[in-house]
């Protein structure tokens, strides 16, 4: 073996090291936090990595039922159900209206969907809040909903008009040269075609909704109507001593999201890269 | 669902639009036609105006006027007093610098960490990283909340791990988030940490693109491996930095989901960033005029900050 090929194997194996060690280091929380979820309390004082004796199920049944996690849990998907479906279907159509259409003020009000590219929610957040509570809607999961499809039109716009205008244009005109109204056309021949990327932004939709903090923080007082971010937080200031229960509620909020990475894995990767785009 | 168009009226655009023009219908084909691309965009508009739009309106003039946030007739037009307040307001400017401080942990500290290795890993063509890739980009996806508390426990002086390391190595840790001189580091490390995963694997997608040829090129001019990650990888990614840097500024300039979870704002006010100092402002002191101000001036300052960063890097239409 040449000395080239043997010092081109060594600094190989020192990437390669460097990157396990970047792996290991962004994952470690996660499992010692696990790791910490099934032990007693003194048991996390004697070891890091070390194994219970007995796995501590009781962690977690004491955060879903007294932590109320159930609730937190079962508001979560509500939430993200009821802002992803409805955020696909209108970007769908915007997308779509601005991909196919020429029409008076499309350029202005392409712009307009697009303010909320610039516009974060907390340049927002106090006005909203005060009018969420002259609709009565504060401590409801509308208060969660509504904002949140408004929030998710400017990327889904954006994301489903590219999506469309990426369509051949002969496909869409074959299809309304055999008779098809537009309305059938979007649903039956682009909404297919453009199905990988409706895919990708209701990932994205879906992991904007399940992290969102500062709006259930701001318009929901009770806890009734709180999803998992907030429920934690509040289990966390209630049982700072007890690092074990706050370990399973914290594992119950990531491991979804994990199942969800491992299975979506390329579709995530990809939609971040383009969700970046909107800050 | 709403049925912004029912087929049997258009049925004559569509008939009569593939002899002449094909797809763009015209004007000319009645009012339902005329209405039928405004009518895809209505149930979006309207969401969209009355939950974003408006309010982002209402932020102005609330921002212009003093306000307990209780009832409406207690409102009172000030016009640009509350901004001057903010600018004056030293705890105003301590949460800024605190932002900025941050910018340095958010910003520089992950691309070097994504891009060097993911320039190297390009470099000696590896291959086989892709599960590498999965567990650098998990940080990424959990929310702010989640990574705070999970530091919040490892941190912890007691029964954190890191102290306990430290500890049986000798050591004598400070107690990190609860300690005036470290807090401010320890948060910039926990958004360091959340960011460099993702840096790496958009560096390492955009890596994909640049043609080896051009590799090939520079070498055979004698290139050395520094001299090809500053003339052909760098250019290369011009466009993947220019979204890493914003994102993590906008990241930098609107942190809040960690801070919250972490030292929500302390000890004292060493870890006060202007969002938070926001929503204590406008509903912890019901001042809402006044923290209408201060969002009004983090979405600014954000805002002018992305542009320098994208007009910095030569990008019109990020």
């Amino acid at each position: 073996m040449s000395i080239r090929s043997a010092w081109g194997n060594l600094s190989r194996s020192i990437v390669y090291l460097v990157l396990m060690l970047g792996c290991v280091i962004a994952i470690a929380p996660f499992v010692v936090t696990i790791l910490a979820s099934l032990k007693t309390t003194g048991e996390l004082v004697q070891g890091i990595f070390s194994l219970p004796e007995e796995a501590q199920w009781k962690n977690y049944v004491q955060a879903w039922n007294d932590g109320h996690f159930s609730r937190f849990f079962l508001n979560s998907i509500i939430v993200a159900v009821g802002v992803v479906i409805p955020s696909i279907v209108f970007s769908t159509m915007t997308g779509y209206a601005f991909a196919r259409f020429r029409f008076k003020g499309s350029g202005i009000l392409f712009a307009f969907f697009l303010l909320g590219l610039v516009v974060p929610l907390q340049a927002l957040v106090v006005p909203l809040y005060y009018l969420l509570r002259e609709m009565g809607l504060l401590d409801s999961l509308w208060a969660l909903i509504l904002p949140q499809i408004a929030m998710s039109m400017s990327f889904g716009t954006l994301l489903m008009r590219q999506a469309f205008l990426s369509i051949p244009r002969e496909i869409m005109e074959a299809s309304i040269v055999d008779g098809a109204s537009s309305w059938t056309t979007l649903w039956q021949v682009m909404y297919p075609l453009a199905r990988p990327m409706i895919g990708t932004t209701a990932l994205m939709f879906f992991i904007w909704t399940w992290n969102e903090f500062l709006l259930p923080l701001v318009v929901n007082i009770d806890p009734k109507y709180q999803t998992l971010p907030v429920g934690l937080l509040y289990f966390q200031q209630r049982w700072t001593s007890n690092i074990p229960v706050v370990a399973a509620g914290a594992t119950i909020i990531f491991l979804p999201l994990v199942a969800m990475f491992l299975l979506f894995q390329r579709q995530l990767v990809e939609g971040i890269t383009q969700g970046a785009v909107k800050g | 669902m709403q049925a912004p168009s029912t087929p049997d009226p258009l049925k004559q655009i569509t008939g009569a639009a593939t002899s002449a023009a094909p797809v763009t219908p015209p004007a000319r084909h009645g009012i339902l036609a005329r209405l039928e691309p405004y009518l895809y965009l209505l149930p979006a508009f309207l969401v969209f105006t009355v939950f974003l739009a408006l309010p982002a309106f209402g932020s102005v003039i609330l921002s212009l006027t003093s306000w307990n946030g209780v009832s409406w007739d207690t409102a009172t037009f000030i016009g640009l007093e509350n901004y001057i307040d903010a600018i004056t307001d030293r705890r105003f400017q301590i949460a800024f610098w605190h932002n900025i401080v941050l910018i340095p942990y958010f910003v520089l500290l992950p691309l070097l960490l994504g891009l060097i290795p993911a320039a190297v890993v390009h470099q000696l063509k590896l291959r086989g990283a892709r599960w590498l890739q999965a567990g650098l980009f998990l940080p990424y996806i959990m929310p702010g909340v989640l990574i705070g508390v999970v530091w919040a426990w490892i941190l912890n002086p007691i029964f954190g791990p890191v102290n306990k390391i430290l500890k049986n190595m000798g050591f004598s840790p400070p107690t990190w988030l609860g300690d005036f001189t470290w807090a401010l580091p320890t948060v910039g490390m926990i958004g360091a940490w959340a960011a460099y995963g993702f840096c790496y694997v958009i560096f390492i997608a955009g890596l994909q693109k640049i043609p080896s040829e051009l590799y090939e090129a520079v070498r055979l001019d004698g290139a050395n491996t520094f001299q090809e990650f500053m003339t052909v990888t760098v250019p290369g990614l011009r466009r993947e930095i220019a979204v890493v840097l914003s994102v993590n500024l906008i990241n930098a300039l609107r942190a809040f989901d960690i801070i919250k979870a972490t030292t929500d704002g302390g000890p004292g006010d060493q870890t006060q960033v202007m969002a938070l100092y926001m929503i204590n402002t406008a509903f912890g002191a019901n001042r809402a005029g006044y923290g209408t101000a201060i969002a009004v001036l983090l979405a600014l300052i954000t805002l002018i900050g992305s542009m320098l960063v994208l007009r910095f890097m030569g990008e019109d239409d990020a």
